[in-house]
């Protein structure tokens, strides 16, 4: 398995829009319109960041339950995610299984998210781009 | 108007035990530490990774607590700045409370954090090149 970089680092919080400005007016960011909107299966609404090589990533929960909803809930804003670029997602997460770590099905957009139990807690997806 | 912020800088993982934490993410995740720091008196071990221009930092105790399983969780991120004292007056003059520069662990660089103004997440910046190499700490 080869990590190439972080993609992203996922931020919930309570207001898409105001945690965006925040981002923007304290640091200079520009957020990527082209990127972003609502994903009713997750429960959330997002939008991105660019920073340098990776992204921030703007989470606000859209839904009472869900994992971004209770991470909300039990600690407010904050920090949610760490996602690693990898070359083969597929590969990779059977690499992972065949070590014992729980991680679930690749997405069709080339995303899978490893069980928090299998990283000590960290909540880490990965991530296949282009 | 912007503070000169060119890129994440680095990424903490906090844990009850970095060595472990660091372990599972080398052997397991694919990621190599580069380097392994403690600091005397202050009872801290941090293992360093680097994912391109993004540092990875596992921080934690020197001494991992007895008994229990380890546990780690994202712990902040640094932005790397140009002019650290040009950043920080634009960020207080934005209503932001941030630290007084001041030397980092890095070679040559100057820290600030960020004490509210951030949703939660606790973050600082820095600059590299910042100071002569002998002032900075140990």
């Amino acid at each position: 398995m080869t990590v190439k970089r972080i993609d992203h680092v996922g931020l919930v919080v309570k207001d898409l829009a105001e945690g965006v400005a925040t981002f923007e007016k304290h640091f200079g960011f520009i957020a990527d319109g082209t990127r972003g909107g609502e994903i009713e299966p997750l429960g959330i609404k997002n939008a991105f960041v660019p920073v340098g090589e990776s992204d921030l990533e703007f989470i606000q929960p859209i839904t009472e339950d869900g994992p971004v909803a209770r991470f909300a809930q039990e600690r407010g804003e904050g920090q949610f995610l760490l996602s690693l670029e990898v070359d083969d997602i597929a590969a990779t997460v059977e690499h992972l299984r065949g070590l014992g770590v729980r991680v679930a099905d690749p997405s069709p957009g080339g995303v899978a998210f490893v069980s928090m139990k299998s990283a000590f807690g960290v909540n880490l997806q990965l991530v296949q781009r282009g | 108007m912007g503070i000169g912020a060119t890129h994440i800088d680095h990424i903490v993982i906090g844990s009850n035990d970095s060595a472990a934490t660091a372990k599972l993410f080398s052997e397991t995740y694919g990621i190599e530490i580069k380097r392994v720091m403690s600091r005397p008196g202050t009872g801290a071990h941090m293992e360093f990774a680097k994912l391109q221009e993004v540092v990875l930092e596992f921080a934690g105790p020197g001494t991992p607590p007895e008994g229990e399983e380890p546990r780690a969780r994202l712990g902040g991120f640094v932005f790397a700045v140009e002019d650290i004292d040009a950043a920080v007056a634009a960020l207080r003059a934005h209503g932001c409370t941030v630290e007084e520069p001041h030397a980092a662990v890095q070679p040559g660089a100057k820290l600030a954090g960020i004490k509210d103004g951030t949703h939660g997440v606790p973050l600082a910046i820095i600059q590299y090149g910042a100071l002569p190499i002998e002032e900075t700490k140990a």
